[in-house]
């Protein structure tokens, strides 16, 4: 059977005897390259996995220690949490659909500097980046309160009279974690522009396409892989998000990081802590499973057409 | 030939360096442990920052002088890994200062070990409800006061106490409350509304929050003391019910930020032995030095937290006193919080609250 594509692997130098070796469907679960991702595995499954199912385990318990639902029976009747899961996943999409709409343009920037300019713009990326959030956080709020840089601009400016309100409170929040995801969606998207077969984009004009329809069917559909990507690992982030909610948030924004961590370290109830950290992997797994099934992840990370 | 100078390492040469490697990993903690054995020490797991290095001044190089037993701070005494430790049967730490709601979390959960009164003298220390238990020994008082912002309220017209505090027309602009339900934001609301001190506990929330409605506008919820005080300083905030260690150290640098001490809430931190402790002894013998007359005096000279012997105030010198939490500026002045309250109801309060506040 010739199915040189499927495990992605190139062909080797001696082609005619590499194929034989992998032309047994069965036989090609126990090469070496299997093998070498055995200790990946074993540390994955050890570290990961076994913490993960003593988490789902203690979700199970009530407070006396024997199996019980009454942890998540919690969470469906009283009102407070259900709103707590439905604010987090609002702010989460929010914040990564700012993101698209701001970590998109400055993507295909990123892919067509040269030189200097790049050095600039993946600074402006990767700096932040790289600062303790906690820095951040604190900076944000010096930037943003109605004392602040923002506002003393806008009023010299002319553009209000009054400082407005943007901290404390849900802005804040979407500001700040916009900015600290900006990474995560523009790294993705740029890797997947740098895959991108620039030769698409000259056949698509060359038989008469304009340049806004190349873009809209050719090249933006080839960067969404990218997109989901990026997508994905800022909603999850965002899902499980602390810091930036618990320093810039108002009195509305109470995040659901914020409550496993109460639960976790101050009253010490591990198995509520459990049942909503199960939850927020529970939607995460089904998030990641859905861009699986729908989107082509798995196309950022082989070769490129 | 000269093939065989860009050739790559050999094999052999690099397996011998993961196998190094490998069995350094494995070596490495080992000086580390057969360390510990040898000398008598106490570990001691604080929040840290100045206070620890005060602490350090005042109490563990005396300490380490008159008896030759080391004392070791960890930093970050959280509740959870003190359950992860006990539960694993490795506990790492033998004293950890905490806030007083562990007092009953703690026994509660099985993590903590009595303390030996035969070695700790309690009669000179400061007598209070749910100061002392046989678990805990209260290490220093502290209290949340109102601070108010200078330039907008003088001295002779600002809030005197929570029900002016909640009086948005004569006081307007934000307030700035912690996000915890024992934060004090109850206690205020209760004694805003007119709740006699004695009647105070058992606290009713429904109340409270009913109360809270008045500032939901109104207030700035800080998770942090950093944050409270960021907030006075930038006067984003113009008053607050903050710790008062930390509004006296913004004032120093210059914050127009003043403290009315009327209505103060006061609150302590207390020692715990965490169960299975390394070192049980050193650490009884520990906090005995900690808690004595001249450790009390030595704490008082060191930082500003209020001693837990009434008789080491005489000993400091004159000035000193005033500076101290639950010094002589305060008394007759506060109200003592019901920890033990706390430590029972703290997450059905915290429910309510979180629910308010998402209302």
């Amino acid at each position: 059977m010739r199915s040189a594509d499927v495990t992605g692997a190139a062909s080797g130098a001696d082609g005619r005897t590499k194929r034989r070796r992998y032309a047994d469907p069965d036989r090609r679960r126990l090469t070496r390259r299997g093998l070498l991702g055995l200790p990946a595995l074993l540390f994955v499954g050890v570290f990961l996995l076994y913490p993960l199912a003593l988490l789902i385990e203690t979700s199970f318990q009530a407070k006396t220690g024997e199996w019980s639902l009454e942890q998540y029976a919690r969470i469906a009747t009283t009102p407070v949490y259900g709103l707590i899961v439905w604010k987090t996943a609002w702010i989460a999409g929010l914040v990564t659909l700012i993101d698209f709409l701001v970590g998109y343009p400055f993507a295909v920037a990123l892919s067509r500097a040269r030189g200097w300019w790049r050095l600039v713009l993946l600074a402006a990326i990767l700096m932040p980046f790289w600062t303790n959030l906690l820095v951040r956080a604190y900076g944000w709020i010096v930037i943003l309160h109605p004392n602040g840089l923002v506002n003393m601009l806008l009023i010299r400016l002319g553009l209000i009279s009054e400082p407005i309100e943007l901290v404390q409170n849900t802005t804040g929040v979407l500001i700040g974690m916009v900015q600290i995801m900006l990474p995560y969606m523009v790294l993705p998207i740029a890797a997947q522009i740098g895959k991108m077969d620039r030769r698409l984009l000259n056949a698509a004009r060359s038989l008469g396409a304009s340049a806004p329809r190349t873009f809209l069917h050719v090249y933006f559909p080839l960067t969404l892989p990218g997109v989901f990507a990026g997508a994905l690992v800022t909603l999850v982030l965002s899902l499980g998000f602390f810091v930036i909610p618990a320093l810039l948030g108002g009195r509305r924004d109470v995040l659901i990081a914020q409550l496993i961590d109460f639960n976790l370290t101050k009253v010490l109830n591990w198995e509520f802590a459990a049942a909503l950290g199960t939850l927020l992997l529970v939607a995460t797994m089904g998030l990641f499973l859905a861009a699986q099934r729908w989107f082509r992840l798995e196309s950022l990370w082989t070769e490129a057409r | 030939m000269t093939g065989s100078i860009l050739r790559r390492p050999s094999a052999p040469s690099r397996r011998a360096l993961l196998k190094g490697a490998a069995a350094s990993l494995v070596l490495a903690p080992m000086p580390l442990r057969l360390a510990r054995a040898a000398d008598g020490e106490v570990v001691y797991a604080t929040w840290g920052g100045s206070w620890a290095e005060a602490m350090r001044k005042a109490w563990f190089e005396p300490f380490t002088q008159q008896t030759g037993i080391k004392v070791r701070t960890i930093d970050g005494p959280d509740y959870g890994k003190i359950r992860a430790m006990v539960r694993a049967n490795n506990t790492e730490w033998d004293i950890a200062e905490v806030n007083p709601d562990f007092q009953w979390i703690g026994p509660r959960e099985g993590l903590l070990e009595k303390l030996d009164f035969s070695v700790i003298p309690t009669d000179h220390l400061i007598k209070g409800e749910n100061l002392l238990t046989d678990y805990s020994l209260p290490e220093a008082f502290w209290s949340r006061v109102i601070a108010y912002n200078t330039k907008k309220f003088p001295k002779d017209n600002h809030p005197k106490d929570f029900a002016e505090f909640w009086d948005t027309a004569r006081f307007p602009g934000k307030r700035v409350m912690y996000s915890k339900a024992n934060g004090g934001v109850i206690e205020a609301a209760l004694l805003a509304d007119g709740v006699p001190v004695d009647k105070l506990y058992p606290l009713d929330l429904d109340r409270a929050l009913k109360k809270l409605d008045k500032l939901k506008d109104a207030t700035l919820w800080y998770e942090t003391n950093a944050q409270a005080v960021q907030y006075l300083q930038d006067e984003q905030g113009v008053l607050g019910l903050v710790a008062d260690g930390r509004v006296k150290f913004i004032q120093e640098k210059g914050a127009p930020v003043e403290i009315e001490y009327q209505q103060s809430q006061l609150t302590w931190t207390s020692y715990v032995v965490i169960k299975g402790a390394p070192n049980r002894a050193n650490a009884m013998k520990l906090l005995a030095s900690m808690t004595s007359l001249e450790g009390q005096k030595a704490i008082g000279m060191a930082y500003t937290y209020g001693l837990v012997a009434p008789k080491a105030y005489d000993l400091l010198p004159p000035g000193r006193a005033e500076m101290l939490s639950n010094g002589p500026q305060q008394q007759g002045k506060t109200v003592l919080m019901n920890e033990k309250w706390w430590g029972e109801n703290l997450e059905k309060a915290q429910e309510k609250l979180d629910a308010w506040r998402l209302s």
